[in-house]
């Protein structure tokens, strides 16, 4: 029984994660609406969710080059990922460890070396901590410089895609995508893949799991929200969405896979490259794709998107993180990927149907924004926790998954469903409770 | 200065002026009409970068790259039934100073700075958004009209603390 009368300012952590217990019930399709707007269940998140899984910080080719670096948050602790001289690429959190100043402040750049703005201590980027000033004078022969390097994380990569945690024990990154790696290859491993520019950054008032929960499985409100796409002739119909599959696997992992299409959606002269990176069943579905919107638990978002574009037809291809910042308040920070052989021209059309419908001013994001933004204003502080608002997850709790389908995962036949929210939160439940 | 810049300054000005009134009154049409048919409208994004080194703004991703065709999309998205973005219409303030005339050809051609600070109210939400930023417009001069022919708007934060852009800038 869930217990009346919660006050969850006088619950301790574990009263609170009892509560989240009883009444996050994704088998019966009921999640209630205060784990988007209490702050006790996010400071929860952080420690078990965020402090625990792989989170994703950028993509190989953002470091192209030897001594290349970039900076990201790894759950909120900047970090600065840079690739050695060796070519090997290596992360750090990014703080002097004498006085614990940040050390760099640019987003990106190229350097062998960090020096801190405030003694001017000098830090290789393999984290050796290789100079102090006036070290002799100062120290004398006492100070060990070895004991002093960079305070690395741990960060592993799959098929460019660069992901990091603070958790020692977690598993490895390819156990941690598991089946869902099937799906990864026909994002990001189809073909050689880079970023164009740097990752555009803006700031909503929601909280991030809205946009983990929108791209996992929710193809549904495409049909209302994104009406006005249908409206402009750049999809055939409202309803274009619904067609296609859902699929979800282990570790909160999901997404929508729209098929079929009448049009290859990428490079057509590409397709070797394409068949020689992707099996024949992951090409088959790569030559019927449509469009594919997933999450990687937690929050990396991705969507390959058909459209029409100045009466043509072009796809883009876009990962975005939902950066929690506080309860109620998120960094959305979207990154632009593009076939590396492709040519300009399609290089150039792509960038500007991403730029056109998903960037900050992307004529689909937008809209969506404005729902992200009233769904967390309306879940925010006491009442929706006392009265137990409860959100209805049941779509298509009753339907059966398809047997045939060539991938790996739990695959419903058409995209209407809410089983891969249920499998979000299933996930989440078990880790915040663990 | 001579008397013809202060002059040309001045009426870069009002044209700036009005088209902030077009835009603060969600005049979109009437907006559109001061755009040259060849325009290019961009946002670069903008970066952290190591010291003084310029440019920090992205020459390769943007927020805003358009030419006329998109720019129309846009504005015909805009008078749609479910552009929920805009519904009910944020309400924008734009102010536009430092207006500073770089280049000026009288009948032809003008480059015109300017910094513009826009503040954005939605619905009953008690936060604002304030974008600001430097515009750097060239002008166009066809049929007895000033017509914008090229925008880029710096923009002066890395993270944009704005919902989103469903507004010009």
């Amino acid at each position: 029984m869930i217990k009346t009368n919660v006050n969850l300012e006088d619950l301790s952590q574990q009263e609170a994660i009892e509560y989240l217990k009883e009444s996050v019930q994704p088998e019966i399709g009921a999640i209630p609406a205060s784990v988007l707007g209490d702050p006790t269940f996010y400071d929860l998140e952080h420690k078990k969710v965020f402090l625990k899984t792989w989170l994703f910080i950028g993509h190989e080719s953002e470091i192209l080059n030897k001594n290349d670096f970039i900076t990201r948050d790894v759950a909120g602790y900047s970090v600065i990922i840079s690739r050695g001289a060796d070519g090997e690429i290596r992360g750090f959190y990014n703080m002097c460890t004498h006085r614990g100043m940040k050390l760099c402040r640019a987003d990106s750049g190229n350097k062998a070396m960090f020096t801190c703005p405030y003694h001017g201590f000098n830090f290789k980027n393999n984290g050796d901590c290789v100079g102090v000033p006036l070290q002799k004078d100062i120290y004398g022969e006492d100070l060990d410089k070895s004991q002093l390097g960079l305070y690395k994380i741990r960060i592993e990569s799959y098929r460019g895609l660069l992901f990091g945690t603070w958790n020692d024990q977690a598993e490895p990154l390819v156990d941690f995508l598991g089946d869902f790696k099937w799906y990864v290859d026909i994002l990001a491993g189809r073909a050689e893949m880079e970023v164009i520019g740097p990752p555009q950054r803006y700031v909503i008032h929601s909280n991030w799991k809205i946009g983990a929960d929108n791209f996992v499985g929710d193809s549904y409100h495409t049909m209302v929200t994104h009406g006005s796409i249908a409206k402009l002739g750049m999809v055939p119909s409202a309803t274009y969405s619904k067609k296609g599959y859902q699929i979800y696997t282990n570790h909160g992992h999901g997404l929508n896979l729209g098929t079929p299409n009448p049009d290859f959606a990428f490079p057509e002269e590409l397709k070797e490259e394409y068949r020689s990176n992707l099996t024949k069943e992951q090409y088959k579905i790569l030559s019927n794709l449509k469009n594919m919107i997933g999450n990687i638990f937690p929050n990396l978002s991705f969507l390959i998107s058909h459209t029409k574009v100045k009466g043509q037809l072009i796809s883009n291809t876009s990962v975005r993180l939902w950066k929690p910042i506080s309860v109620n308040k998120m960094e959305v920070i979207t990154w632009f990927l593009v076939e590396k052989n492709a040519s300009d021209d399609w290089k150039r059309r792509s960038r500007e149907s991403f730029i056109l419908t998903f960037s900050p001013s992307g004529i689909f994001e937008q809209d969506d924004t404005e729902v992200f933004t009233d769904i967390t204003s309306a879940a925010s502080g006491t009442m929706p926790l006392v009265k137990q608002l409860t959100y209805n997850y049941t779509m298509g709790l009753h339907r059966k998954p398809v047997e045939d389908f060539v991938g790996p995962g739990v695959v419903f036949d058409d995209k209407f469903s809410e089983a891969s929210q249920r499998n979000f939160y299933r996930y989440w439940l078990d880790l915040i409770t663990r | 200065m001579s008397l013809e810049k202060m002059l040309a300054t001045y009426e870069f000005e009002q044209w700036l002026y009005k088209e902030a009134k077009l835009l603060d009154d969600i005049d979109f049409d009437g907006w559109f009409n001061l755009l040259h048919p060849e325009i290019s409208y961009q946002m670069p994004v903008r970066v952290n970068k190591e010291g003084v080194e310029r440019p920090d703004y992205s020459l390769d991703m943007y927020a805003f790259n358009e030419d006329i065709e998109l720019m129309k999309i846009r504005v015909d998205r805009l008078k749609t039934d479910y552009a929920w973005a805009e519904i009910p219409p944020s309400r924008t303030r734009r102010s536009v100073h430092n207006v500073r005339l770089l280049e000026y050809t009288p009948n032809e051609k003008a480059v015109v700075n300017s910094y513009l600070t826009i503040y954005r109210s939605r619905s009953t939400d008690i936060h604002h958004d304030l974008i600001s930023g430097e515009r750097q417009d060239e002008f166009t001069f066809v049929d007895g009209e000033w017509k914008l022919s090229k925008r880029v708007f710096i923009v002066d934060q890395t993270t944009l603390n704005t919902r989103n852009l469903a507004i010009f800038v």
